[in-house]
């Protein structure tokens, strides 16, 4: 009897079994919640893209409100919130004609007032806005004409609007008046595709499917509200844990795969692999020619001709990460092609350079001063490599100038210490990264009028030729033709050696197959969600 | 016992005092502007000089020293910790937040520590100079050499990524306290199981010990009812500390398991040069810190009544 019931329960539960498995195939479901991991530094401070200064910030706004115009993956302008925009010759006026029937979230209809109160609110002294403030910039007047349209007028050529506009999250006017400049972040309306559910810090942010929403986004493939029901994105604080995490099944998405664990993912066929270069700087070192002994030009062109970085590329990341042959790195638009011909590997020259600079080779294994002004004889050649990360490459690098008699000391800095010894011009070989598909960025570094505390112009490099190409990128509104001035400023700075670039770090994405959908943005620091499915 | 309660409460004005100066001087001390560091870790690149001026005016830092301290200090006596110049919201808030979650992992890592020291201990005292005494004390010893970075990650590596027992990282339920809790106790473990060993042997070489014996009680009685106690004097103070110092070291099993505790905050706190939430925060565990050492010390008279304070 016994055996007898607990066949039939055996049977029974077989049955059921087969029923549930057989209900869960038969449906074709769809998983309903994206898990994205990312980096514990991407978490921001505050939630609020019009105070918090961090990409990470405005990405994660592009999920809650759409901005007026994006930027995609191929480096195009594409309209979002706003349909057309017009710049006048000057570079002082632009005009932008608005989306009709948006609606935020809140059912605030979305129109010409409210991007006037959006810009006003970035540029109240009370937002106190860490970044968004400098990059919409001085506006003077900001005038409608009717619902849909509205110019902004400055007092100085703007040329870089779009750039500030692609990052600026529009938000309800109405929530804006209901909750505090403070408390706002916690209570986020917007026009895009999800909302915000909970935000635990320094744990994730969870956001919910916006039905209403319109697909009000170039980057949109169809109208209407996106494939997933929730998105949640989780920060994780520790490499090893975040380069393996796609692996235990817990999220859909890491983003900023440490270079580590690349391998895990770029030729296995389990997952989908993305590697995308961020246009800019590259991690590049800036030279200080105040002082010995990079005062003198030869010891600058030396440092830059005794290092191979392909070699070191191939052995740090096994070939991963991109090319910086120049003070912009290779992919990007303004990158000049000539840069990396400019100091091929010659260790040679850079022993004869340094020998002819005054610094000795006494067979001890690093130079030794003989004759150089400011140092006293018999002072060995050392310089610093002040560096917040990928201490590696200054590792591999103090190999490459051993051998021609350098000795590379390479100091690890938190934040605060870098800029004291930046704000004391108390370094040698200082790390810097700006990361933009902006050509902008090469009057922020080496503009001598920036040489000074919050600026970014660290070398001591003064020349007025330079600072008045640098200069025109503010004005010059044509690609192509910022492009062309821009590379003119590269040639000097690379003739004068102000810089050593090292290589530019891309970003790694790892999925699981099941996600579609899944767009990279053009700069690598930003990806798009309207298209995003996640199949059975 | 009154007397000394209020006497201990009111030694800890001039110790909290030192610590909030310590920790505003030290913080001013360090290099780094916040209102520059905030500019500079931006993404849009070189600001204007006047508004790095006028950033440092919405912060409040152009304020002289004494003023900026003055401030914290009659708005602490108020419960008021100031706001955090990142995240621009109470200081109080973010430690509201943060709090639980660090106690819960400091007494989980606690009730780990006990759990298997205490066991540890007793059994190397039971049978000392034999086999298992040397093989607890040397578990004892590995427990305590272990690097948390190091046995937080070869936990995820064995529990989370290949049997997938338990999650990796996140704040979570249950399930994601168990692998942090045990990767803070087995360190704590070992130090409670080497001073359990040799307070159990003091206790046991006493008269009333061989008394017990005597009277024919079995060995299992005289080690927990007459030993135990007496033993755990010294422990409860051992473990008291031990808790101190899990709350405030709790940073490095934070960020592998990336739990949104206090020791994170203040951590990233003390890189961005966020002085009121530093500040506000390590004065919040001084006052912690102190107010569990008052009751582990009102702990030890109930344990002990040969103890009077006050008298």
């Amino acid at each position: 009897m016994l055996r007898r019931t607990s066949s039939v329960r055996r049977r029974l539960f077989t049955y059921a079994a087969s029923l549930a498995i057989a209900a869960g195939l038969g449906t074709g479901a769809v998983a309903q919640d994206l898990v994205i991991a990312m980096p514990a530094s991407n978490e921001p401070a505050s939630l609020d893209g019009h105070i918090d200064p961090y990409q990470s910030t405005w990405l994660l706004n592009s999920f809650i409100a759409d901005p007026l115009v994006v930027l995609n993956p191929e480096g195009n302008y594409l309209p979002a919130l706003a349909t057309e925009w017009e710049n006048s010759d000057d570079g002082m006026t632009w005009t932008l004609t608005l989306r009709e029937g948006v609606t935020f979230q809140d059912g605030t209809p979305f129109n010409a007032e409210a991007v006037k109160i959006n810009l006003e609110r970035i540029l109240a002294p009370e937002t106190a806005s860490a970044q968004l403030a400098s990059d919409v910039g001085p506006i003077a007047e900001i005038t409608l004409d009717g619902d849909y349209k509205l110019t902004l007028r400055y007092d100085t050529p703007w040329v870089t609007l779009l750039d500030a506009l692609r990052r600026t999250p529009i938000w309800s006017p109405t929530a804006l008046a209901k909750f505090s400049l403070d408390d706002y972040d916690k209570h986020l309306v917007g026009t895009g595709p999800f909302t915000l559910t909970e935000w635990v810090q320094n744990d994730h942010i969870t956001m919910t499917r916006w039905d209403g929403y319109g697909g009000w986004n170039g980057m949109a493939a169809d109208p209407g509200p996106v494939d997933v029901e929730s998105l949640t994105v989780r920060f994780i604080g520790e490499d090893a844990v975040l380069g393996q995490f796609l692996q235990t099944g817990e999220v859909d998405i890491v983003f900023g795969v440490p270079p580590l664990f690349v391998d895990l993912y770029s030729d296995n066929p389990d997952y989908k692999f993305i590697s995308k270069g961020q246009a800019g700087t590259g991690l590049q070192m800036i030279m200080n020619i105040r002082n010995p002994p990079l005062n003198d030009i030869r010891v600058r062109r030396a440092l830059l001709l005794g290092r191979d970085m392909a070699a070191v590329n191939d052995i740090l990341y096994d070939g991963l990460y991109t090319a910086s042959d120049g003070p912009l790195n290779n992919i990007h638009p303004c990158y000049w092609e000539g840069a990396a011909s400019v100091y091929p590997k010659d260790p040679d020259k850079a022993r004869a350079l340094l020998e002819e600079a005054g610094w000795v080779d006494d067979g001890s294994g690093v130079r030794k001063a003989s004759g150089v002004e400011g140092v006293e004889d018999g002072t060995p050649l050392t310089v610093r490599y002040s560096i917040l990360h990928h201490k590696e490459i200054g590792e591999v690098l103090q190999a490459h100038y051993r051998d021609i008699g350098l000795d590379l000391q390479i100091e690890v800095i938190p934040g605060p210490v870098q800029l004291d010894m930046v704000q004391r011009r108390d370094f040698e070989l200082m790390y810097e990264r700006q990361r933009s598909p902006s050509p902008l960025i090469l009057d922020q570094i080496w503009n001598s009028k920036w040489d000074q505390p919050g600026g970014w112009a660290w070398t001591g490099y003064v020349d007025p030729e330079l600072d008045a190409l640098v200069e025109q990128l503010r004005s010059i509104g044509d690609d192509e033709a910022r492009c062309e001035v821009a590379i003119e400023a590269q040639k000097i700075i690379m003739d004068q050696a102000l810089m050593l670039p090292t290589l530019s770090q891309p970003i790694f994405v790892a999925m699981a197959n099941n996600v579609e959908g899944f767009q990279i943005g053009a700069e690598g620091n930003w990806f798009f969600l309207q298209n995003i499915s996640i199949s059975e | 016992m009154g007397r000394y309660v209020i006497g201990r409460i009111l030694q800890l004005i001039p110790v909290l005092f030192l610590i909030s100066l310590i920790v505003f001087a030290v913080m001013h001390l360090l290099p780094g502007d916040p209102a520059l560091l905030m500019l500079m870790g931006a993404e849009g690149g070189a600001v204007p000089p006047e508004r790095l001026v006028e950033l440092r005016e919405q912060m409040g830092l152009n304020d002289p020293l004494w003023m900026q301290y003055f401030r914290f200090l009659t708005n602490a006596l108020q419960g008021d910790l100031g706001a955090s110049l990142r995240f621009r919201v109470p200081v109080t808030d973010l430690i509201a937040s943060r709090f639980p979650s660090t106690a819960t992992l400091a007494l989980a890592g606690l009730a780990v520590a006990v759990a298997i020291g205490m066991p540890l201990g007793m059994a190397a005292a039971a049978h000392k100079s034999g086999w298992v005494d040397t093989l607890c004390m040397t578990l004892s010893y590995i427990g305590s050499s272990m690097p948390v970075y190091w046995l937080g990650l070869l936990l995820i590596l064995l529990f989370s990524f290949n049997l997938r027992w338990f999650p990796s990282a996140g704040g979570g339920d249950f399930r994601a306290l168990v692998l942090p809790a045990i990767t803070l106790g087995l360190l704590s473990a070992g130090v409670l199981a080497r001073l359990i060993r040799s307070s159990m042997l003091e206790v046991l070489a006493e008269d009333y010990m061989r008394t017990a014996h005597a009277k024919g009680l079995s060995s299992r009685i005289v080690l927990w009812r007459h030993g135990l106690k007496n033993a755990m004097i010294p422990v409860v103070t051992m473990i008291g500390l031990q808790f101190g110092a899990l709350l405030a070291g709790t940073v490095v099993t934070e960020t592998v398991f990336s739990r949104p505790c206090l020791g994170r905050l203040i951590v990233t706190s003390i890189l961005a040069k966020d002085y009121p939430l530093v500040q506000g925060a390590v004065l919040f565990l001084a006052v912690v810190y102190v107010t569990v050492n008052l009751l582990i010390d009102i702990l030890y008279a109930w344990l002990d009544p040969r103890i009077r304070y006050g008298h």
